[in-house]
């Protein structure tokens, strides 16, 4: 420290100057991380758009039975005239933009990809871990800040790839991959069935991804580890912190198994090796392994930091703080490692021995206790609290509610004997959705509407933030309720038609999602309320802290939005003011 | 920027992560081999397994073994079981015949693959003589018989997930291969 106390000098008349945003190069070459925290978030609603649109075409060809959008195979003749999303060829003849089955597939599985990795972890990790990390610890920066700008410009590039990856050929069926977010061998392997260049894009763009986050990983590691300021001792760092650092672990540890997994699929499909491949002595069900040794580890990384989320607000409006602050911590350590050892409960019906299944379904079973010492530590923080049901804080209670919901279908699964039957079926669809699209959604608007006065220094209308929770929360419930009851009855997921025995709650499910679609219109309204059309700055009085007492973690002790470059003078963390 | 990144410490924390990154990365590249000696070992996932010589053992009890054949859609081969199903004691040998057939005018060059189900008697499913894994030519025109020797491990009422079991499916798939 010492060699830079005379830069210091200096940069103090440096602290607020802040470039234009009209600059791009600011935003090319950013080193700031409250600017890559603002880009990441930028990206992720983008990517929440588009995931979301594509859901839209998914629940619309679901609304009734039959084939709606994705009619390519009836093609044939020239019956498009009528039918939705027809073009006219140079030839005169029909086609439908968005093919034929195989199209629906393609939407499914980028879908999926596309809200897990370009929505759910750039929001939590990239953006909300960009912004808080440094302040809730007291430092300047990120300890690699140029790192940190390549970790974030990784992720457009991957997207990109992902992209043309839906418009080029795939295989035999048109284009696009259609195999599902798992990429599964031997649908992702087949030259018969994947064979175009589609495949290997998505293999391209999912290793670019993911060296991005494993970059951002590094990051934050050397960031939580090295940079606390004086007195921030690891058992005083905010629960948002630590969630972030047992995440990006999880990052570091899975992220290089999915890496190694995709690069056999791509030498089994492009230089004759034969990792999963039966005929040269391979084995599929290989694939499966990896992917889920990756995979469920996978799902902790986009649900962890929403814990932290959801902890900082529930204390915040309880006016207390969190209830058993070390078992919360500790609690996200065991999900943590836990969650290395259960992967193969996404495989129940691969057929492992007995005994086998009882250990995946027991150590399945254990990961539960943690995550209820979670639910029970928010509830105990909530009671006996003066509770204040601002917008954050009513996303928070929402997410807490649902996540349950999610918590207790995953027990259900966990059972392999309920499994076989249920497995592949749209109550798994229930349950993933419970847990991520409201559980990590919820949190990802509770933190937004938590933290968008500090990041912007402006105000927003509460009426359309708790408009916008009530739409979704009603939406997205009445989207993914019913689905458990098809599930139930044996519908399976990845197919555009059903029988009409289906129809009825598949009705109910696409009516949810228009429900959900005025919410998200909602929300884009209060942006714009809020940024362009009255644009109201916070008080003074309230600047650093719209949210009062109940807000003790260190962004709290800044302006809003913060200096350009805070804690020139390190702050020190003293016993009673942590957390 | 108050402090410059390369601090011997944060130095230290980049080069244990990388390590870690690596490290991973390695024993992912490598899972094949592991997994294939963890099959052999476990017979995870039905992988049956080579035996010298047969155990001796004959118990009472009766087990019925079924035959499955088949080929990829557009292999130019006819692959035939000699019988749907045999039944013989536990320990004692069998005897399976199967035929391949070349139907087209040209060599087909051709590798089988099998397993068994349930997966979990893959431990106890013995085999003294089989084709498997090794690439065969078979002319034009050509038909060949091919015997798999086998017993059943008698140990296989020892185990809780098998000791129920009353029949045992062995499925054959013949794979072209790109070159022949
Ligand atoms: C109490 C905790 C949980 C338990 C016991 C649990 C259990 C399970 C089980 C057994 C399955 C496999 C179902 C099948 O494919 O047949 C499953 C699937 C899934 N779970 Fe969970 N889960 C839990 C929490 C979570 C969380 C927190 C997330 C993510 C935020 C999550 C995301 C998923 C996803 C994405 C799938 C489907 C994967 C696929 O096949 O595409 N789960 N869960
Ligand atoms: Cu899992």
């Amino acid at each position: 420290m010492a060699t830079n106390q005379t830069a210091h000098a200096d940069e103090h008349a440096h602290g607020d100057h802040r470039p234009s945003p009209y600059n791009p190069l600011r935003w090319l070459f950013s080193t700031n991380h409250k600017d890559i925290g603002t880009m990441y978030l930028i990206f992720a609603i983008i990517a929440g758009v588009i995931g979301g649109a594509m859901s839209g075409l998914i629940r619309w060809e679901l609304a009734e039975p039959g084939v709606q959008i994705f009619w390519g195979m009836a093609d044939a003749g020239n019956l498009g005239t009528d039918k939705l999303f027809s073009v006219q060829m140079p030839d005169g003849s029909h086609k439908a933009i968005f093919g034929n089955e195989h199209g629906y597939n393609v939407m499914v599985t980028m879908h999926g990809l596309i809200m897990i990795f370009f929505m759910v972890m750039p929001a939590m990790i990239g953006g909300f871990g960009n912004w808080f990390v440094p302040l809730m610890i007291g430092a300047p920066d990120m300890a690699f800040p140029r790192m940190n700008n390549i970790s974030f410009w990784l992720l457009p590039v991957a997207f990109a790839l992902a992209t043309i990856s839906m418009l080029v050929p795939g295989g035999s069926m048109g284009q696009g991959f259609g195999g599902g977010w798992t990429l599964y061998a031997p649908l992702s392997t087949s030259q018969q069935l994947h064979g175009g260049p589609s495949m290997d894009l998505l293999i391209l763009s999912l290793h670019i991804a993911g060296i991005s986050s494993i970059l951002g990983a590094i990051n934050f590691i050397v960031t939580i580890f090295n940079m606390r300021a004086p007195g921030m001792t690891l058992h005083r760092m905010p629960l948002f912190v630590w969630s972030i650092l047992v995440t990006v672990w999880l990052l570091l540890l899975s992220l290089p198994v999915l890496a190694g997994a995709i690069t056999m699929l791509l030498t089994d499909r492009n230089f004759g090796t034969n990792f999963f491949n039966a005929a040269g002595g391979g084995d599929p069900v290989m694939y499966q392994h990896l992917f889920w040794f990756f995979g469920h580890p996978e799902v902790y990384i986009l649900i962890l930091p929403g814990f932290g989320i959801v902890s900082q607000i529930v204390s915040t409006f309880s006016k207390k703080p969190v209830f058993g602050y070390l078992g919360m911590a500790y609690a996200m350590v065991s999900i943590g490692v836990i969650g290395f050892i259960v992967w193969a409960h996404h495989m129940y019906t691969v057929g492992m021995g007995l005994e086998l299944e009882a250990y995946f379904v027991a150590a399945t079973m254990i990961i539960a206790v943690p995550t209820g010492i979670k639910i029970f530590s928010w509830i105990a923080t909530m009671w006996g609290g003066s509770i204040d049901l601002k917008v954050p804080m009513l996303w928070a209670i929402g997410f807490i509610f649902l996540f349950t919901l999610g918590g207790v279908t995953g027990v259900v699964l966990a059972n392999s004997g309920i499994d076989t039957v249920l497995h592949d079926t749209y109550y798994v669809v229930a349950h993933f959705h419970y847990v991520l699209s409201m559980g990590a959604v919820f949190a990802i608007f509770a933190g937004f509407y938590y933290w968008l006065p500090k990041m912007s220094g402006l105000k927003y209308s509460g009426l359309l933030g708790g408009l916008h929770f009530w739409i979704f929360f009603v939406g997205v419930n009445i989207i993914f309720f019913p689905q458990h009851f098809l599930g139930l009855q044996g519908m399976p997921r990845r197919y555009a038609d059903y029988p009409d025995g289906f129809a009825y709650w598949n009705y109910v499910s696409s009516i949810g999602y228009a429900i959900t679609a005025v919410g998200a219109l909602v929300f884009f309204y209060m942006l714009l309320d809020m940024f362009v059309l009255r644009r109201r700055k916070l008080e003074t009085a309230e600047n650093a802290s719209p949210w009062g007492e109940g807000a003790t973690t260190l962004e709290w002790t800044l302006s809003s939005p913060p200096p350009f470059h805070q804690f020139n003078e390190l702050p020190v963390v003293a016993e009673e003011k942590h957390h | 920027m108050a402090m410059s990144p390369n601090t011997p410490q944060n130095i230290r924390w980049v080069a244990i992560c990388v390590a870690i990154v690596g490290g991973m990365l390695a024993i992912a590249l490598n899972a094949a081999p592991l997994y294939d000696a963890f099959c052999k070992v476990t017979g995870f996932g039905g992988t049956t397994q080579t035996a010298t010589k047969a155990p001796g053992v004959v118990l009472d009890q009766t087990i019925e073994i079924r035959f499955d054949v088949n080929v990829p859609p557009g292999t130019p081969l006819e692959f035939k079981t000699g019988q749907t199903s045999e039944t013989l004691k536990i320990g004692e040998t069998g005897l399976a015949h199967f035929t391949v057939r070349n139907l087209s005018d040209r060599p087909v060059k051709a590798i089988a693959s099998y397993n068994v189900t349930p997966h979990t008697t893959g431990l106890y499913f013995q085999k003294l003589q089989c084709f498997c894994f090794e690439d065969m030519v078979f002319q034009p025109g050509q038909t060949l018989d091919l015997p798999v020797i086998y017993f059943i491990d008698p140990d296989i009422v020892k185990n809780r997930d098998t000791r129920d079991v009353h029949t045992i499916t062995l499925s054959y798939t013949y794979y072209q291969q790109a070159d022949g």
